[in-house]
């Protein structure tokens, strides 16, 4: 009973889940409460993880193996909220759609569910055999009520990549100029 | 209507296996009620076993020092118990004998009836002596005493594996269904949390309002009277009522001499009834359930028509749970997409599993 605030030796999860962008900044014993928020799933080559067009529950970390996100081509469509609209649940393969990115270890995806339950805005599918961390919205916004400091990590962290990919999609479309 | 049948399904399993039900719902409402410091503990820094543990045994710990502290008096009081229940019952036939005497002499059709002589007769028919009566009680709550000595036991291990629980469970759903699972599961916990805790709070507001309008009336024991009625009032309609007549029962006997402070207590309770359905429940049940008042007051009636009371009492919870799933379970079933996903992989695991034969 006496040593019921005493820090705890760190485990080799806990070590792995600090080596994740996500968490970089949380403390073990702040880890040691994430943790107990987390799933873990595994993927084989080819599952679908989530459909674009799906309203999003959670984020999901790569802890190992590689996850390709596709999004469908609107291109001969003219106007792709349309097409969403018209198709709320669409069939695809992996070799019909557009690749947007292959994401290895450490990375993380579909982080617009921890914001809102807008529709997840491409397709997540298992390049290689994966396990994946999942990190439920609801979970999240129960730690942003109860536990801010750790819920204000995770969202800074949340800030900085998103602004990253800002900057990054903006550079693409050669419009440097409007980056602050 | 699925979802009506499910419901009454469950309640007429439930009515069966009541020894396991009640201390379930008792160790679930404590395991509500003790979440809020269990988490408080979490959050500073405790791990979730030691903080269970922790609370847990302090409400142990205030429970057996408040029936020590209780102790001596009651049982200084035992001796007594059969004369002050038949003081009370005795109390209560002379009001009611009083009162419809009293309309009699208001109304000749009901003297000519001679309806307070026929209700005593039956009363007394019907009563018997007092002792025929409290030894099936008696009985009753000796036999009951084990199972609800487990509701305790069971608050510590909802409190220190809920969330094992919740990891578990979705673990076992295959890939195509975790995260409107995981949804699911999330609804039922808050549909179940808010009941529950909007429960605890509408207890704490009939006591406060009970216990103060009994200690303006000046009826003895305002608190003790208040708690045990708003207990009571967790069975839907017979509760209220025989919380009603517990507090009639004590205002007639202490005032023997003075029916309109009886009266006064039949008229506490009208408000305080008043007050729930209009004020209490919808700021703390009805908003929980998000249920249209037709179909909570239908349910109830169908809950006490196919399981008794405990049906009166589980009615509630157990449609704002099954509506959850229903309708979870429904989309999930409905959407071609997430059963195509699934077929899917369950493909891929059975190529993984027979690639080298």
């Amino acid at each position: 009973m006496v040593n019921l605030f005493r820090l705890r030796k760190t485990t080799p999860r806990l070590e792995r889940l600090h080596t994740l962008s996500l968490f970089v900044n949380l403390t073990p014993a702040e880890l040691r409460i994430v943790d107990g928020l987390l799933h873990e799933r595994d993927y084989l080559e080819g599952e679908v993880i989530f459909d674009e067009g799906e309203e999003g529950q959670a984020i999901y970390i790569v802890a190992s193996g590689e996850v390709l996100i596709c999004r469908q081509e609107h291109a001969e469509v003219g106007n792709s909220r349309a097409a969403d609209s018209a198709m709320p649940h669409p069939r695809r393969r992996q070799g019909d759609s557009g690749r947007v990115a292959q994401l290895g270890p450490g990375t993380f995806f579909g982080e617009l569910a921890l914001l809102d339950n807008s529709p997840r805005s491409a397709q997540a599918r298992a390049a290689k055999p994966c396990k994946l961390i999942v990190f439920f919205r609801d979970d999240f916004v129960s730690l942003l009520d109860t536990h801010a400091r750790i819920a204000s990590k995770i969202s800074r962290e949340l800030a900085r990549h998103l602004g990253a990919r800002m900057r990054t999609m903006a550079l693409s479309m050669g419009a440097r100029q409007h980056i602050v | 209507m699925a979802i009506i049948a499910v419901t009454c399904l469950l309640l007429l399993v439930f009515q069966k296996v009541l020894w396991l039900v009640v201390p379930f719902l008792l160790g679930l409402i404590l395991y509500y009620f003790l979440y809020p410091p269990v988490r408080s503990l979490i959050y500073s820094g405790m791990s979730r076993d030691a903080a269970a543990s922790v609370v847990t045994l302090a409400f142990l710990v205030l429970l057996a020092l408040a029936v020590a502290s209780m102790m001596p008096r009651l049982t200084s009081q035992v001796s007594h118990w059969q004369d002050t229940l038949d003081r009370y019952v005795q109390g209560g036939t002379q009001l009611l004998d009083a009162s419809l005497r009293s309309l009699e002499s208001h109304w000749p059709t009901l003297a000519r009836a001679r309806l307070a002589d026929t209700v005593a007769a039956r009363l007394n028919q019907g009563a018997g002596n007092i002792s025929d009566h409290i030894e099936p009680v008696a009985l009753g709550i000796m036999a009951w005493t084990p199972s609800l000595l487990l509701a305790p036991f069971l608050a510590f291990f909802f409190l220190r594996d809920g969330r094992r629980f919740k990891r578990f469970l979705s673990a076992a759903v295959p890939n195509a269904f975790f995260e409107r699972t995981l949804y699911l599961l999330h609804e039922i916990d808050r549909t179940a949390r808010a009941y529950f805790q909007g429960l605890i709070n509408l207890t704490i507001l009939d006591t406060v309002t009970l216990a103060a309008g009994l200690w303006l009336l000046g009826i003895p024991g305002p608190l003790t009277l208040g708690v045990i009625c708003a207990v009571l009032a967790w069975v839907p309609y017979v509760g209220s009522i025989l919380g009603g007549l517990l507090v009639v029962l004590v205002a007639a006997t202490d005032f023997p001499n003075d029916p309109a402070m009886a009266y006064w207590a039949i008229g506490l309770f009208g408000l305080v009834r008043l007050l729930d359905d209009f004020f209490y429940m919808p700021l703390t049940i009805g908003k929980s359930l998000e249920l249209h008042p037709l179909v909570t007051v239908l349910m109830i009636f169908v809950g006490g028509a196919v399981a008794g009371v405990p049906g009166l009492m589980l009615v509630l919870p157990v449609l704002g749970v099954v509506m959850v799933v229903g309708e979870t379970i429904g989309m999930i079933v409905t959407d071609p997409r997430l059963m195509a996903r699934h077929r899917h992989a369950r493909n891929l695991r059975r190529e993984q599993v027979s690639s080298d034969l």
